[in-house]
């Protein structure tokens, strides 16, 4: 569902192919497997949370544009993912003009 | 129980998704009133006939546990009551974590777990209710069972509801483990009222 929600949000004119992980292990092989030169990532998640997936990929260099898409809207959250690399945080429940807007300062083409 | 009543497995799915959302606001106003950070967990759903309730929870905070639990009422398009349920060790750790001594009196304990039964209960349901476009109202919280067994919390045979949707959330704080969990006991019609706002909230996605 949060994924739903998410895809839905984003700016239809974008052209990429999204792949989806439900877990944070899963997100990381699709990292590995060159699937994420932008990943959103879910906190919350069972197997491996978002922290530990930023952790991983700070660790094997970060070769991917994160953006942060969570409900823990302590200020803290926000902090830590920042330390860890994610390039923006996106409180939900998303909102297609905030997704629209962070692409766009990222300078990503749309 | 009837299977008009059992979630599907999209709106286990949205409702999850939904009280996670809710979750991130009742996570971040504990947050500031503990001041610690608090790591939210994937919160898990299940509905339960009344007669099962006490199992339900008793799977939740394990058997023979002493437990202590503050309800509150709610009404308005849904209706029914919420339960936050501390162990003993929650309520130990919740006491030192807002720097009362061992002395702290009984009053002041009760307080605390009022208050913060409170927040979280407020800001999970409204948060749901928001969500779904619902409104809700609330009672004052009220203490129901202290250091009790959990077959003490609920008095089958004086049940207005038939059904409990079990909400378990989880709060890990970061200085120490404090778990509680919240409940929601609701009558028949308010869960298929609330399973009609998970399939509208779906259809608009």
């Amino acid at each position: 569902m949060a994924r739903k929600m998410l895809i839905k949000a984003l700016p239809a004119s974008w052209n990429v192919e999204i792949t989806q992980a439900s877990n944070g292990r899963e997100a990381v092989a699709a990292y590995h497997a060159g699937k994420a030169d932008v990943m959103f990532l879910d906190l919350t998640m069972p197997e491996m949370d978002g922290y530990a997936v930023l952790e991983t990929l700070q660790h094997e260099g970060l070769d991917s544009f994160v953006i942060v898409v969570s409900a823990d809207i302590q200020p803290l959250a926000r902090e830590r993912v920042r330390a860890l690399g994610a390039a923006a945080f996106i409180k939900k429940p998303v909102d297609a003009v905030q997704i629209e807007r962070v692409l766009r300062e990222y300078g990503i083409e749309l | 129980m009837t299977a008009e009543l059992l979630l599907s497995e999209d709106q286990r799915d949205a409702l999850q998704e939904v009280t996670n959302i809710a979750m991130g606001q009742a996570g971040a106003r504990l947050a500031q009133i503990l001041d610690t950070f608090v790591h939210l967990s994937v919160p898990r759903i299940n509905i339960t006939g009344s007669a099962q309730i006490t199992q339900a929870i008793e799977h939740m905070v394990g058997s023979g546990a002493s437990i202590t639990a503050i309800r509150q009422s709610f009404g308005g398009t849904l209706h029914g009551e919420a339960m936050v349920v501390y162990d003993e060790l929650g309520c130990r750790n919740l006491a030192d974590l807002m720097g009362y001594e061992d002395d702290m009196g009984q009053a002041q304990e009760r307080e605390l777990l009022l208050d913060v039964g409170n927040v979280l209960v407020g800001a999970c349901l409204n948060g749901v209710a928001d969500l779904l476009n619902a409104t809700l109202s609330f009672s004052a919280p009220t203490l129901i069972a202290e250091n009790a067994g959990v077959d003490r919390l609920i008095n089958t045979q004086q049940l207005t509801w038939n059904y409990a949707l079990l909400v378990e959330v989880r709060f890990t704080l970061e200085i120490r483990d404090f778990t509680c969990h919240l409940l929601t006991l609701m009558p028949e019609e308010s869960i298929i009222q609330l399973k009609n706002a998970l399939d509208t909230f779906m259809d608009n996605l």
